[in-house]
């Protein structure tokens, strides 16, 4: 026992296992050769999650990480493009209630008050339409690039929908015939542990003891590792974020030359929401709302209602449910000892932003990048780890809440309790009364590597209705001046991108067909 | 607006061509695309360079007139100011079509040729004659079904040649600066070249594939042409002093 960490296990396959196990793997390949061995150990009789579908911008830098070429994995993983997300009916409940949170920055973020311009000049426009180009490309449908953009490159700043299911297999080839990754498939029985209380092997069915020196727990609810053995507490966020449940269909398209959608899409509902993805072959579509509030006969019917209005009643009258329940929250730490979670393992919580697959992003890649060169020094990466997801957890609830506190509906009893004051973190309710003269900004969140912007506050905010109070003090000379010149820069843009940026379908079938250029 | 038709000698026995190059007749264009076949002859008065078609991103081979869309350097009111005129210009207004084979299906198809009687080269009355007076095809016309036999072959093998680029990593993109002489500065972009450096470090196994395939003197030739870039930027000099 030297106490070099050269073994890491990933425990559980799907996204969150192959995801790490890649970023590893492709991290420590050249420079360790052989020291550094990845193996993942899948049971085959624990299903994934299944769902999952919505990524953020930084995947496109995790993909070209761990050496896939954009190409194979837009062929193999039915993927398409996504701009950001368009959040219907969470205002007002209203016919026009809609409101666009983009992945493109506001045209000049930082280089002069906008917000103040957009309330002092163009209060009746939106905000995101008025500082970006993004939300018009979406409304009509438009790729974010074109066939001639080289891989992993964009016009607009995009992410990917995909197929939950055929990711995690595209991973596990990618792994193990370019990274070296053993794959064992077999079923976790039993874990053998140190004197010291470290993890020192697992056992199996077939393949009896897995030795490793660090163990990835990516069992998904199970919680194999981080959970059962080691009994870290579970830290329950539903006193902030009701929900607890979904609702999960695929529907069809009701032809094979439909749009695709290019941002994905979520709706209020009476007691919750309902997202909407759009694939090239698909929708997938579910509703996520809370035990305490619906029963699941009143979420399919919502969810039935739904499907109808947009696909039709055939279509509404043939979806099978598949019903999930979790409890929204994480677990107290998430590194213990020698065993680190990654994925539904660590937490879980309502996908209204897609956080899940960047929080595993995230995870692997500081797994990989500050990976222990001894055990001794693990103690340390642990604590830094512990401390920054947990940061990283607190700012997700609070921003996800966000989405809820200004809403103006009151049609049910959960949207009152939404708004309720011992439902809404402190830190949230303390930036809101400020926002109420300052809008969102880098002091707001002080971190290098925040998990949301301050930009993406703004769109929230300000889509949700949020208005500041006047101004009481003077603006910087110039700076409306600024502000107008970069609104009519976001005009101007908009225009050559929608003369130059084809439909989505269009797009995906250029890329079926002939690919994309590496350069 | 294009109007191609299957040329015969019934209908177009009297067509003549006008054959002289002039912005007259469509030619101030900034590129041409040609083919490895051709580089040889291309390369002794223009630069090549690949650009990617808008419709599949695949790259495709041109050969260069100008800096600016819709600048023919070559092009002036004497004429074309080179001896060697890649074919793509030099088959206007031709080109191939193709019919089912007489057999039905299954047969080949065949090459035809079509002509496109909107072009302002089409005449009754001045320039080369296609058909001859008992209908026979002109020497012109001969030498203009080489030409689009060439060409037809010519870009049926440029997505091997292509493919072999992209294998050795060999393409790069490339953005030309240029200052003229009256202080002008100006960036021509999307373009890409073949990089010698990297050409320069292949290794005799992949030379030889590379030779085998027939791909290396088409590569050697890329290279060659890009001497042309310095004349080029001359020959705007030249027409800015006038």
């Amino acid at each position: 026992m030297s106490g070099i960490v050269g073994r890491i296990v990933v425990v559980g396959g799907g996204s969150a296992g192959w995801l790490a196990a890649g970023v590893i793997a492709a991290g420590h390949r050249s420079a360790d050769a052989g020291r550094v061995q990845v193996t993942v150990v899948e049971s085959p009789e624990v299903r994934t999650i299944g769902v999952g579908e919505g990524t953020w911008p930084s995947m496109r830098d995790t993909l070209r990480r761990i050496g896939v070429s954009e190409t194979d994995f837009i062929r193999a993983c039915d993927a398409s493009f996504k701009q950001g997300s368009k959040f219907v009916g969470w205002v007002s409940g209203r016919d026009d209630d809609q409101y666009f949170h983009p992945f493109a920055l506001p045209q000049g973020y930082t280089e002069a008050d906008l917000v103040a311009q957009w309330q002092a000049g163009h209060a009746d426009v939106p905000f995101a339409e008025l500082v970006s180009y993004q939300p018009h490309l979406c409304r009509l449908g438009r790729a974010p690039k074109q066939i001639a953009t080289p891989e992993f490159a964009a016009v607009a700043n995009y992410a990917y929908h995909l197929d939950a299911g055929k990711f995690g297999e595209f991973l596990r080839a990618h792994c193990t015939a370019r990274l070296g990754v053993r794959h064992v498939l077999d079923h976790v029985t039993g874990i053998v542990a140190r004197d010291d209380g470290d993890i020192d092997a697992l056992e199996t069915r077939e393949h009896g003891r897995i030795a490793g020196d660090l163990f990835i727990d990516c069992t998904g609810f199970a919680s194999l590792l981080l959970g059962r053995h080691y009994d870290v507490p579970f830290v329950h966020r539903k006193d902030v974020l009701f929900n607890d449940s979904a609702l999960a269909v695929q529907v069809p398209y009701s032809d094979e030359r439909s749009p695709i959608a290019s941002q994905t899409i979520g709706t209020a509902q009476e007691c919750g929401w309902i997202w909407d993805i759009g694939l090239p072959t698909r929708r997938g579509v579910g509703y996520v709302y809370s035990s305490a509030h619906a029963t699941d006969e009143q979420a399919e019917q919502a969810l039935r209602r739904y499907v109808e209005r947009s696909a039709g009643a055939p279509a509404a009258a043939a979806i099978s449910p598949r019903k999930l329940g979790f409890s929204p929250g994480h677990r107290a730490k998430f590194w213990h000892r020698n065993c680190v979670a990654v994925g539904i393992a660590a937490g879980f919580i309502e996908p209204l932003e897609a956080s899940a697959l960047a929080l595993i992003e995230l995870s692997a890649a500081m797994i990989s990048d500050q990976l222990p060169a001894t055990r001794g020094e693990m103690d340390i990466v642990a604590r830094r780890f512990n401390e920054s997801f947990a940061y990283r957890w607190e700012r997700i609830v609070d921003f996800l809440k966000l989405h809820y506190v200004l809403t103006g509906r009151r049609d049910s009893e959960y949207w009152r309790d939404n708004c309720g004051p011992a439902t809404i973190p402190e830190r949230l309710r303390e930036l809101l009364s400020y926002w109420r003269h300052h809008p969102p900004s880098r002091y707001d969140l002080p971190r290098v590597d925040e998990i949301f912007p301050s930009a993406s506050y703004q769109y929230v905010l300000y889509g949700m209705g949020f208005r500041p109070a006047a101004s009481v003090t003077a603006r910087l000379s110039g700076d409306a001046e600024r502000a107008e010149g970069l609104f009519r820069e976001s005009a101007a843009l908009t225009q050559r991108l929608l003369a130059g940026l084809p439909e989505n379908r269009v797009l995906l079938e250029q890329i079926g067909q002939h690919g994309m250029q590496r350069i | 607006m294009a109007k191609h038709v299957l040329l015969n000698n019934v209908e177009h026995k009297d067509l003549r061509v006008i054959t002289r190059r002039s912005a007259q007749f469509g030619d101030d264009v900034m590129c041409a695309l040609t083919f490895p076949a051709e580089f040889r002859g291309v390369q002794a008065h223009y630069p090549i360079f690949f650009r990617k078609a808008a419709d599949s991103g695949q790259f495709q081979p041109f050969a260069m007139f100008g800096l600016r869309d819709q600048e023919n350097l070559f092009l002036d009111d004497q004429g074309w100011d080179a001896t060697y005129v890649p074919m793509t210009i030099e088959r206007q207004p031709f080109l191939i079509g193709f019919q089912p084979g007489a057999a039905g299906a299954g047969a080949e198809r065949q090459m035809v040729v079509h002509v496109d009687l909107d072009s302002p080269r089409i005449s009754r009355t001045e320039g080369e004659r296609v058909f001859l007076e008992y209908g026979g095809i002109s020497d012109y016309l001969g030498r203009i079904n080489s030409i689009l036999r060439a060409i037809h072959q010519g870009i049926a093998s440029t997505p091997a040649f292509v493919a072999a680029l992209l294998e050795y990593e060999l393409l790069e993109s490339f953005a030309l600066d240029v200052r003229l002489n009256d202080g002008t500065e100006h960036r021509v972009a999307g373009f890409y070249t073949i990089n010698e450096e990297r050409l320069g470090a292949l290794d005799g196994g992949r030379l030889e594939a590379l030779n085998r395939d027939g791909h290396l003197l088409p590569i050697f030739m890329v290279i060659a042409s890009l001497s042309n870039i310095r004349a080029l930027i001359e020959r705007k000099n030249r027409r800015l002093r006038r």
